[in-house]
């Protein structure tokens, strides 16, 4: 590497990649997202992340109908459109370096930043944007902004937060906010600290349902020790961090999509966990209890569809 | 019924709810007896005889198709299969596991009403005796006494059959019995011989008593719990009633006993001591023994209060011995002294302190046996309920194990002793409240069975110090009734509350039932406005917080109405354990937990038995924590 301090940027025909240091990381124009996140050699995505909106149907979500007033969030959840792409080069717009025009560049391009906006478009009627930054510096992090535009006509949403799947399961996670499993009405139990998961838990409700979200999250560190690179047997374990930016975050690391979950009647129907699901959460609805047949979750609880939703958190590398 | 012994069985009592009980010996306290101080210290009576273990067992479809002549002396029971007592028979593989809630189990499949809601004549004779559903299960169990036993009068005591049981000795006709949840106790003296014995028991899925116990829960029947033959001393306290009292200054009290003796009492001297907790001896009295007598009633000057965070308990002896001096029997009692009661700002008080119930509705359940619970499970229940600052738990909706009530009373556990009742489905139709045929309602020949259950669940569990509250059952509608449990409670026992949720359907009892406002579910606004608007009883929920699958969210709000209301005294969660079956997955073969309709069980309501702060496997579910913190919190 010609320049340690710089980022070394390809801008390629049908992806942006972006390497330092021991990382390399490579934004897809045509899958709409982050599609390669390698720190020290180990690949962190199987997929894209995406927006996520949806959560596996609790039993109060059933019995007081939510999850059919907020039907369109799971269609939302599974497909999205990505409408445009937008990439900022030491903080200015360039012209979207796609073919030909990224013609006028070399193979030896660097940068102090990187950020690259994918502007969603959520499938639902009407529809909604989400916009989702990525903006990478040369000490390997980086920075994600979520921004949710409020739609006055969309349902209350179940969730909202971005989806990462990682390629291999999990061997534990670690993280510094409150034990247990907690939702924003159901926290005041949990008592701040650091605390380690092992394995990857799913909450054995008799009926899988959305489960192990930790609320008020400053940071979570989720650790591997394998991946699926046929020609790496490396069983070292190796980490990434997500952290808070300003605002604490909520998160759920299982092995299982929401919809994984949704389909599943009984918890030994759920395939055999071979991936780890991390989902950072800007809004959790709360789960409720009054009763388990009509009665809402608190109106404090609830995520209204037509404000705005503003989050964000770090990804960097993992120093377990 | 008469005194008098009815010596043949009939099969159209399961369709006579005015026939409940056939030859049952009255229900009576639940003291255990003993020889010495030595079987006492290793709890063990030799007295008592275990019938527990492998009976003989046949099943059949229904009533027509069943083994009649299997009671009798000479039948041979070779090509009987074996079963597990306690145990029930659907999980010995004979009866399909089936969950529902509200509905009656034969929604769908068979038409009912219950006798006499039509009218006056309408008996519905054959409805259970001939019914196509209503499977049987017949039991042999052969034994000789112990020699401990011989030369006394014995009875037999079965403490939970579901639904209806008949009982046969040597062919004798012992009797019949109905209320699942209460212990039946029939004399065998007449018909013992010393060689081998041959008990006989015939149980029926199905009864009139099927509508007073359509309990939320698994649908089960058989002999569940503990079966043993009682030896009767030569003179033998048949009835104890204690009743310890709190003075206005709550530092001084009174004791008052009083019992019941069988057998021949002349020359019998009854020693009775009261221990204090540091082993110190309080109290000592001798009295000679008639056939009813006040033992105690003293003054004590100063008294340790029995409460949640202190369950100071006595130890109460009463020696039973002869005019020769030997020990005719040993009876250990254990005693709080504790005042319950309404105050002028209509606040519940204990020991003068407003009460707050943190508290939890418990099914009994075990993942692996069903309603067969074992010491085990109870003991982590209680610490689970220490653990996690649960001070109060409901009996939903039927009496527990008889030693669920004493672990209580020694961890100071707040009990609402619930009746076995509950008739959801014959008023609750789909949501809409629908009482055309409501039981017991004001039907007059439903009374005497309810009353009946009142009174077992009263003189069985009476000297237990834990229950505040006798509770009339559950979500049974209101009628004349329940009217009448709740003046029989009045009546016998003034020293605690009378609970019933139901009422809130029909108003216009209100009056006459229940000493609290109680309701489920309502949410933190009803709550409040029912308190806002002259309340006349202090406020309870007897079910709040339904924890089905991930929930407990909200509970502050709850919480919070005990800040501001003292006429708010908290509430019982739904509930403290899921009810989920272990079994081996058929495809994996890996062990997994079922629910309602995964056994072709239809109709069932399914995963709504998943309401646990616990799973079925006794390990907490991730809410705990929040409830242990609010509960934690005051």
């Amino acid at each position: 590497m010609a320049n340690t301090n710089q980022l070394k940027v390809i801008y390629g025909d049908g992806t942006l990649g972006v390497g330092g240091d021991d990382f390399h990381y490579i934004f897809s124009y045509s899958r709409g997202g982050l599609e390669s996140l390698v720190i020290g050699g180990k690949e962190w995505l199987y997929r894209e992340p995406k927006p996520t909106f949806w959560r596996a149907t609790t039993d109060n979500d059933r019995g007081n109908g939510f999850s059919k007033k907020s039907i369109q969030w799971l269609g939302a959840d599974m497909f999205i459109d990505v409408k445009s792409i937008d990439v900022k080069v030491n903080n200015q717009l360039i012209d979207f370096p796609g073919a030909p025009l990224n013609n006028r560049y070399s193979n030896n391009e660097f940068a102090d930043q990187i950020e690259i906006i994918y502007h969603y478009e959520t499938l639902t009627t009407p529809s909604t944007t989400v916009d989702v930054s990525y903006t990478v510096t040369p000490n390997s992090v980086i920075k994600v902004a979520v921004h949710y535009a409020g739609q006055k006509a969309l349902p209350e949403l179940p969730v909202f937060g971005m989806r990462f799947v990682l390629p291999t399961k999990a061997i534990d996670y670690q993280y510094d906010g409150l034990s247990g499993e907690t939702y924003p009405d159901r926290m005041a139990g949990g008592v701040p600290g650091v605390y380690q998961i092992d394995g990857l838990p799913v909450t054995k409700y008799l009926v899988p349902e959305d489960n192990g979200v930790h609320m008020e999250t400053n940071w979570v560190t989720v650790t591997r020790n394998s991946t699926k690179n046929n020609a790496d047997s490396s069983s070292v374990p190796f980490s990434l961090t997500f952290e808070k930016v300003d605002q604490p975050f909520a998160f759920s690391a299982l092995p299982y999509t929401a919809e994984e979950l949704e389909n599943a009647t009984h918890i030994e129907e759920l395939p055999l966990p071979r991936r780890t699901v991390m989902t950072i959460l800007g809004a959790v609805r709360g789960v409720g209890g009054i009763d388990s047949w009509g009665a809402d979750v608190e109106p404090q609880y609830h995520i209204p569809a037509d404000q705005d939703i503003d989050f964000g958190f770090v990804i960097k590398r993992g120093s377990k | 019924m008469s005194h008098e012994k009815i010596a043949q069985a009939d099969s159209r009592w399961l369709d006579d709810p005015e026939v409940f009980r056939v030859n049952e010996l009255p229900a009576h306290s639940d003291h255990r007896f003993y020889r010495n101080q030595d079987e006492i210290k290793r709890d063990q009576s030799s007295f008592v005889q275990s019938l527990n273990g492998d009976w003989r067992f046949s099943y059949a479809k229904d009533p027509m198709s069943r083994q009649k002549d299997f009671y009798k002396a000479d039948f041979d029971s070779g090509n009987f299969d074996t079963i597990r007592v306690p145990g029930l028979i659907e999980f010995a593989g004979y009866n399909k596991i089936h969950y529902i809630n509200t509905f009656y189990p034969w929604e769908g499949k068979e038409f009912r009403r219950p006798a006499f809601t039509m009218g006056p004549d309408q008996d519905e004779a054959g409805m259970f005796s001939k019914g196509k559903d209503n499977h049987v299960g017949a039991y042999v169990k052969k034994f000789t006494l112990n020699p401990d036993l011989q030369g006394h009068d014995v009875r037999i005591r079965f403490e939970g059959v579901e639904t209806a049981m008949y009982a046969w000795l040597n062919g004798h006709f012992l009797g019949y019995a109905e209320d699942s949840f209460t212990p039946h106790e029939f004399d065998l003296t007449p018909y013992l011989t010393d060689g081998e014995n041959t008990l006989a028991v015939e149980v029926f899925n199905r009864s009139t008593a099927s509508f007073l116990e359509d309990q939320d829960m698994f649908r089960f029947f058989g002999i569940f719990r503990d079966v043993s033959l009682i030896a009767q001393p030569a003179v033998h306290i048949e009835d104890l009633s204690i009743k310890p009292t709190v003075n206005d200054d709550f530092q001084s009290g009174r004791l008052k006993v009083e019992a019941q003796f069988s057998g021949q009492q002349s020359g019998v001297v009854a020693h009775l001591t009261v221990v204090d907790a540091t082993g110190k001896q309080v109290y000592e009295t001798r009295s000679e023994v008639d056939s009813d007598v006040q033992l105690a009633d003293t003054p004590f000057k100063t008294i340790h209060l029995w409460d949640n965070d202190n369950p100071y308990l006595y130890q109460l002896t009463i020696t039973l011995t002869d005019k020769d001096g030997r020990t005719l029997e040993v009876v250990p009692y254990q005693f709080g002294f504790r005042r319950i009661e309404i105050n002028q700002d209509k606040v519940i008080v204990l020991n003068g302190k407003r009460l707050i119930i943190k508290g939890v509705n418990r099914h009994e359940w075990d993942a692996k046996s069903g309603r067969v619970v074992t010491m085990s499970d109870m003991k982590q229940d209680i610490e689970t309920f220490k653990k996690n600052n649960i001070n109060a738990v409901r009996t939903c909706h039927y009496p527990d194990h008889i030693s669920w009530y004493y672990l209580c009373d020694t961890n100071g556990i707040y009990m609402m002793a619930e009746n076995n009742l509950e008739s959801h489905g014959t008023w609750q139709k789909l949501g809409s409240v629908e009482p055309s045929y409501n039981v017991p309602g004001s039907v007059p020949q439903w009374q005497a069975a309810v009353l009946d259950r009142a009174k077992n669940n009263y003189e069985t569990f009476k000297n237990h110090t834990s229950i505040l509250f006798w509770s009339l059952g559950n979500e049974s509608y209101a009628g004349d009734d329940i009217e009448a449990m709740n003046s029989y409670y009045k009546e016998v026992d003034p020293s605690r509350l009378v609970h019933y949720e139901g009422v809130f359907h029909n108003p216009k009892y209100k009056p006459t039932i229940s000493d609290v406002e109680s309701r489920m579910y309502a949410t933190p606004t009803e709550i409040e406005a029912y308190l806002k608007d002259n309340p006349q009883k202090p406020f309870l929920l007897c079910e709040y917080m339904h924890d089905m699958g991930n929930s407990i969210g909200g509970m502050k709000s709850y919480m919070d109405l005990l800040d501001k209301y003292p006429m708010y005294q908290g509430g019982f969660i739904w509930d403290f354990i899921d009810q989920a079956v272990a079994v081996k997955d058929e495809v994996t073969g890996q062990k997994v937990l079922r629910y309602g309709g995964d056994f072709d069980d239809r109709v069932s309501d399914y995963e709504f038995s998943g309401d646990g702060l616990m799973f079925a496997d006794r390990t907490e579910k991730p809410a705990m924590q929040e409830v242990k913190y609010y509960y934690g919190k005051y």
